[in-house]
């Protein structure tokens, strides 16, 4: 079947869901307002690490109003499980409310419900505990120190796990090294903030025992499962519904324990239950991202031929193992991403996650991709200077130019346009370049050009997930599609939106195999009534799988829809066309019928149909990711201006060119680039989550805790290549999260460049640029 | 993360609204613009049995008065961007005000609220001491008149006792032949300031006379930079030392060393500032002679 | 309990209220007005923004009890269910927003600023435009969408002023 030429994929469309969106009529989960609700309110612990000697509740009786309080003591038994199933990890649970012990400040200990959020806090104040503080371990060394007393009952140390991957022969590649170069980089502590925060409204019913959930969640199907599995309820008679959700970047992609507590709270106490985070708790005890350590040896030819990688991370994952990607996910990818694009044939990596007493580390926009490309692309770099050659030269020399290419790990990058976006980048920098150059002889104003190449993996399948062992186990997406008798169509989508623009880009993709507008079409998404089941929308997978089960299930529709067609206008279904709301016949245009037409025949008019065709224009598809995923690749790069005597540091130009096969719609494309960017310059220069030495959190309020504002910065440029991927339905790469990736290496490059030093951790504030420009006021 | 109970009273008159304060002592608070106090109240930081909304009181206003710049305590920092007293006879003042937050909190916020708030690198603060200006503070018990080198006392602490207000501040005018320049560095545009250098000089052919020089970073409350004031005195416009002056301040200070800043990056940066200040004053004052 | 009068949006209700609620949560709670969205609670994310007597405020900061009397204009009133007022229509051809969740603040943020700039006939800066969104965090656009709505807003009301 010959597909039609699409015409609304790939088209600038304005989104449908602004209207709602701006008009003030979205519903986000604050805005779930129930009968008789109640207002939870937790108490969090105030201790880093402690033993919960007493909690005492006998405060509540004298207020005046109605309270209800559960501490862990109710709770027991209850936990998030979140395991990697292998023998070198050590198993730990999380109890919904603390039992026995707190491990992170933050933690909950204690909810307080009243039928009032202000009252709910009132009360929660007068309820103490009392804490015998324990030995806190702080730190990456205190964490591996094997004297410290281990967090969990029956652990040996605090290594939560800690392997290996490997592929060729490194002791070859070293013994052939002319140089060999060793560094250490870091990459801070961070929070994810969306800007709204997470929330969870829960409501039993016990007539027909249906327990409905709304969650600001980017997976739905995976809270339901959750709470089937810990509550012992049946899928069947759970609803979970992500209302509007008010971005998630991958904070709201893990399972939460107040989610699954909140409906235990609403069956226990008879009434709807609601909490809304705050702003503190957010920052405290969502989940943080990042803190990683890599120390990375380099094997490199007398020419500048990378012949071998040898890495040894870290990953500071604080106290909990987070569901579904548990706290083996974060190190396990930075070793599994860390050869990117370059060609070599000798790697060894080994990875740890550490716990430590701070909020647990989860997933943030790109995952740990941003810290390894990070310190891959810093090592390029660093690998350049110490060989002095140019670091796009460098990169070129190293860069993987045929496909597909088997990495050293033995995954498969599908085609991609690495040298020509490297070559492209380089043309597009020509000046700066040239005046960062000029400006090396200042010793008050420099300018520094830095740029990072990556790759990504995206819309990984089910096979990566079976082999990581953890509670995710699949990677299909799966779409309903459905054609009502007047023509118009809807869209039950298992993936989430909050803010990707799904509910036009669908439409757009379901438009196309039907011949129909984008108008014409409903998305729904997010409530796990409507949807068939899918893991959710992170880990950039929503163009690439989302949009090839919509095509999927709409081509679906569309076959039917000819074949019908050929029927009545007497012709074949491989010669009708779907355009502009008909089925004609393709060399004979006149002869057509509305597409409306052929959808009230096939549910209301059935005796009009073939013979033997069962009624009704549904179809139900997922699609499910390649082995290894679809490689996207980009180049970003950053054009710094650093005032020496100060440490400020403009960020003067941010260009990327990125390539994420086909294009859906190059307006959502580039705010996906743009939004993931700017995240990335507030991981690179700004976003910091400190803990003082007794894992006291410091930024706990947004005079704190920096996010980059309008003013400092510029307008990012965006360049495409389209070199569409054959593994997907329509071509499409993931590109959800690239944006974040680059940003933190570019600028880190870019400071380097300019200051002539290599640059080892983020994020670069002023008061760290000022430091690593020591040595240019020293001489001055 | 919402306030805990108290009770509201909204002042009609400026003594009704002392009354209000000198009955609730300890318990009353004055609330202006609410950009400061509304977010301590709303993390509990900051738990008033008593606010005395003055924001309808008629305390709004820059003039002169006689020898003085009056600015009553509900002048919001938006004001001063368009005013002509500002512009003429406190340049440093006007650069100050550029630095605070964001159009909506300079809306807001007034001056009243932020001296009494003294956050340790607020610019009005640091305006007010840098210009030697008087702090009129009003209760049931009558008016007094506190240098603002003697109102700020610690971090978020003032000389302003239970039962009083601020009704207004006093520059007194500087003569004609003066200027002055202020500079900040924050993290973000609007944030409040790492650090910052506020001067004023009055010259004479050519050569500074008088000058006046103010810290925020350095200390938990602005200071004044003696040393420098003297130092600067008969210096060269065109030549005024500086980089040396910012040398011998950074040597003097001992600034905080926490997760915002480094104690020696505080130096750093507040010796360059110093530079920058005095030089950005000096062209003023050339520009002017 | 204080008994204050507030018109919202062109309607006016007295309501009873404790000193400590936050005008955020009584024009979301007493009056409807969900599109008043609360990013911080703390005055720094300009998630809250309406406009107070006509010029934008922080509904966080601020309690109800306060605005007696005051005439309140939140998101809702902008340009209706259909979202046309002309800065809105510009956010949506911009791409000037993803989530929607900072996006009324934005919008009651920017457009009296939207407004003064064509009231004063001219096309602001770059960095103008930025300065006067400075006080609203969005973690969505990269303010790129946000800042180019302000201009195509402020053209469209040039180009009207000029016809
Ligand atoms: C996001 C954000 C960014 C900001 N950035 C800056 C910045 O960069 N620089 C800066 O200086 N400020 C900044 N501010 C604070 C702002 O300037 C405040 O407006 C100011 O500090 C307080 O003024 P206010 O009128 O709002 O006082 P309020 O918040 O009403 O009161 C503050 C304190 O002063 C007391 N008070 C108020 N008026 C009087 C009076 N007349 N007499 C005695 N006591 C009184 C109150 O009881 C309270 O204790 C920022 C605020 C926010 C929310
Ligand atoms: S919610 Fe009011 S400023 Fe953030
Ligand atoms: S659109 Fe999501 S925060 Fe701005």
């Amino acid at each position: 079947m010959k597909a039609e030429r699409p015409k609304f994929i790939g088209a600038r469309i304005q989104r449908f869901e602004d209207t709602r969106l701006l008009s003030g009529t979205a519903r986000y989960i604050d805005d779930i307002v129930l009968p008789n609700m109640l207002h939870l309110n937790f108490l969090r612990a105030e201790t880093a690490h402690a033993t919960i000697l007493d909690i005492d509740t006998s405060a509540l009786a004298d207020l005046d109003f109605p309270t209800w309080v559960f501490t862990g003591k109710d709770t027991a038994g209850l936990s998030m499980k979140a395991h990697q199933d292998v023998p070198e990890m050590q198993y730990s649970e999380q109890p919904f409310l603390a039992e026995g012990k707190v491990r992170f400040v933050g933690e909950p200990v204690a909810v307080i419900l009243a039928e009032d959020p202000y009252k709910a806090e009132d009360a929660a104040e007068l309820v103490f505990v009392d804490y015998d503080p324990l030995p806190v371990v702080g730190t990456m060394e205190q964490a591996r120190d094997p004297e410290m007393p281990p967090l969990f009952d029956g652990w040996k140390g605090n290594v939560i796990v800690e392997r290996q991957m490997k592929g060729g022969d490194l002791a070859a590649a070293r013994a052939a090294a002319a140089h060999i170069i060793t560094r250490t980089y870091r990459t801070q502590r961070q929070a994810g903030v969306p800007m709204e925060g997470r929330g969870v409204v829960a409501h039993y019913n016990p007539a027909d025992r249906v327990l409905t959930v709304w969650s600001s969640t980017q997976m739905p199907h995976l809270v339901r499962t959750y709470i089937s599995e810990e509550l012992g309820l049946p899928e069947s008679r759970i609803r979970v519904v992500a209302p509007d959700v008010g971005g998630g970047f991958g904070v709201k992609g893990q399972v939460y324990a107040d989610e699954i507590l909140i409906a235990w709270l609403a069956m226990k106490t008879g009434r709807p239950v609601k909490w809304i985070e705050d702003r503190r708790e957010h920052l405290i005890a969502s989940i943080h991202a990042r803190d990683h350590e890599h120390t990375l040896e380099a094997y490199v030819s007398a020419d500048g031929r990378l012949l071998g990688l040898k890495a040894d991370i870290t990953v500071d994952n604080g106290a909990y193992s987070t569901y579904p990607f548990t706290s083996a996910g974060e190190p396990g990818m930075v070793g599994k991403v860390l050869p990117g694009p370059y060609d070599f044939q000798a790697y060894e990596a080994t990875f740890r996650a550490v716990a430590t007493n701070k909020c647990a580390i989860g997933t943030y926009r790109g995952v740990a991709r941003p810290s390894a490309v990070f310190s891959q692309e810093r090592l390029m770099d660093d690998i350049a200077a110490e060989l002095g050659i140019d670091p796009f030269e460098f990169r070129l020399k190293n860069i993987i130019r045929q496909f597909p290419y088997k990495n050293v790990l033995g995954f498969t990058y599908d085609e991609g346009s690495y040298a020509q976006s490297l070559e492209q980048m380089r043309e597009l920098l020509a000046e700066d370049i040239a005046e960062a150059e000029v400006s090396k002889s200042s010793a008050t104003r420099r300018v520094g050009v830095g740029i990072a190449c990556f790759i990504e993996q995206t819309a990984h399948g089910t096979p990566d997930f079976t082999r990581r062992r953890t509670p995710i186990e699949t990677g299909y997406i799966a779409a309903r599609v459905d054609m009502s008798p007047d023509g118009e169509i809807t869209i039950d989508l298992g993936l989430q939106s909050h803010g990707q623009g799904l509910e036009t880009t669908m439409a757009q993709v379901a438009a196309d195999a039907l011949g129909m507008k984008p108008e014409n079409v409903y998305v729904r998404h997010g409530d796990t009534m409507t949807t068939p089941y899918s893991v959710g929308t992170w880990g950039s997978r929503g163009g690439a799988l989302g949009g090839g089960a919509v095509h999927i299930a709409a081509t679906r529709i569309a076959d039917k829809l000819r074949t019908i067609a050929a029927h009545l206008l007497q012709s074949k279904p491989d010669q009708i066309d779907l355009v502009d709301g008909r089925a004609q016949v393709r060399d004979n245009p006149g002869s057509f019928i509305e597409i409306k037409k052929i959808a009230r025949i096939a549910q209301r008019n059935v005796e009009q149909m073939p013979d033997g065709m069962t009624p009704g224009l549904e179809a139900h598809a997922s699609c499910d990711g390649p082995r290894d995923g679809t490689y996207a690749n980009a180049v970003h790069a950053a054009v710094v201006e650093i005032d020496i005597l100060t440490g400020k540091t403009k960020l003067r130009r941010f260009v990327v060119i990125e390539d994420c096969g086909t294009m859906l719609n190059p307006l959502v494309v580039d705010g996906q680039v743009r939004g993931g960017v700017v995240q990335g310059i507030g991981s690179a220069m700004l976003e910091h989550f400190i803990y003082d030495s007794e894992c006291q959190p410091l930024t706990t309020n947004f005079a704190d805790y920096l996010m980059p504002l309008a003013p400092e910065i510029p307008n990012i440029e965006v360049h495409h290549i389209e070199t569409p991927t054959p593994l997907t339905p329509l071509g499409a790469k993931g590109l959800g999260e690239g944006g974040a990736i680059g940003p933190a290496a570019a600028i880190a490059n870019a400071v380097g460049n300019a200051l002539g030093t290599g640059v080892a951790e983020t994020p670069l504030n002023t008061n760290a640029v000022w430091k690593l420009s020591q040595h240019i006021r020293e001489t001055a | 993360m919402r306030p805990a109970s108290f009770e509201y009273h909204r002042a009609t008159s400026l003594d009704h609204a002392l009354e209000l304060l000198h009955e609730f002592g300890e318990e009353g608070r004055p609330i202006a613009g609410g950009q400061s106090l509304v977010p301590m109240m709303n993390f509990r930081l900051a738990r008033p049995g008593h606010l005395v909304d003055i924001n309808r009181l008629p305390l709004g206003g820059i003039e002169i008065d006689g020898q003085v710049l009056r600015i009553g305590a509900l002048t919001r920092h938006e004001a001063y961007f368009n005013d002509p007293l500002i512009a003429r006879h406190f340049p440093a003042f006007l650069d100050a005000v550029h630095y605070i937050g964001h159009p909506t909190i300079r809306r807001n916020g007034s001056i009243g609220g932020s001296i009494s708030h003294a956050d340790p690198t607020a610019e009005l603060p640091a305006v007010a001491v840098l210009h030697d200006a008087d702090i009129v503070v009003r209760s049931v018990q009558g008016t007094r008149k506190i240098k603002a080198v003697e109102f700020f006392l610690s971090a978020y602490v003032t000389a302003i006792e239970p039962g009083e207000m601020v009704v207004a501040l006093e520059f007194p005018l500087p003569p004609s032949a003066s200027t002055g320049s202020f500079i900040e560095q924050s993290e973000r545009s609007g944030d409040f300031g790492t650090a910052s250098i506020g001067i004023t000089l009055q010259f004479a052919g050519g050569k500074i006379g008088k000058a006046a020089m103010v810290c925020s970073g350095a200390d938990l409350f602005p200071i004044r930079a003696p040393e420098i004031e003297e130092f600067l005195v008969g210096k060269a416009l065109a030549d005024p030392g500086a980089a040396e002056a910012g040398r011998i301040f950074a040597a003097s200070i001992d600034p905080v060393d926490d997760h915002i800043a480094s104690a020696d990056y505080r130096r750093g940066l507040i010796a360059e500032l110093t530079r920058r200040a005095i030089e950005a004053a000096c062209t003023r004052a050339l520009d002017k002679s | 309990m204080i008994d204050i009068t507030l018109e919202v949006n062109g309607a006016s209700k007295t309501l009873s209220v404790e000193p400590r609620r936050l005008l955020a949560d009584v024009l979301r709670h007493e009056f409807g007005m969900s599109g008043v969205h609360i990013g911080c609670a703390h005055g720094a994310c300009g998630c809250c923004t309406v406009h107070l007597d006509g010029t934008p405020r922080l509904s966080c900061l601020t309690f109800a009890v306060q605005c007696d009397g005051a005439s309140i204009r939140t998101v809702e009133s902008l340009g209706g269910s259909e979202a046309d007022h002309v800065l809105q229509q510009a956010f949506k051809s911009e791409h000037g927003l993803q989530c929607g969740y900072c996006t009324p603040g934005f919008l009651m943020t920017l457009a009296p600023f939207v407004e003064e700039m064509v009231a004063q006939k001219r096309m602001p800066e770059e960095g103008e435009i930025r300065e006067a969104m400075s006080g609203n965090i969005c973690r969505c656009t990269g303010y790129q969408g946000i800042v180019a709505a302000v201009r195509k807003a402020v053209t469209v009301g040039l180009d009207a002023g000029a016809a």
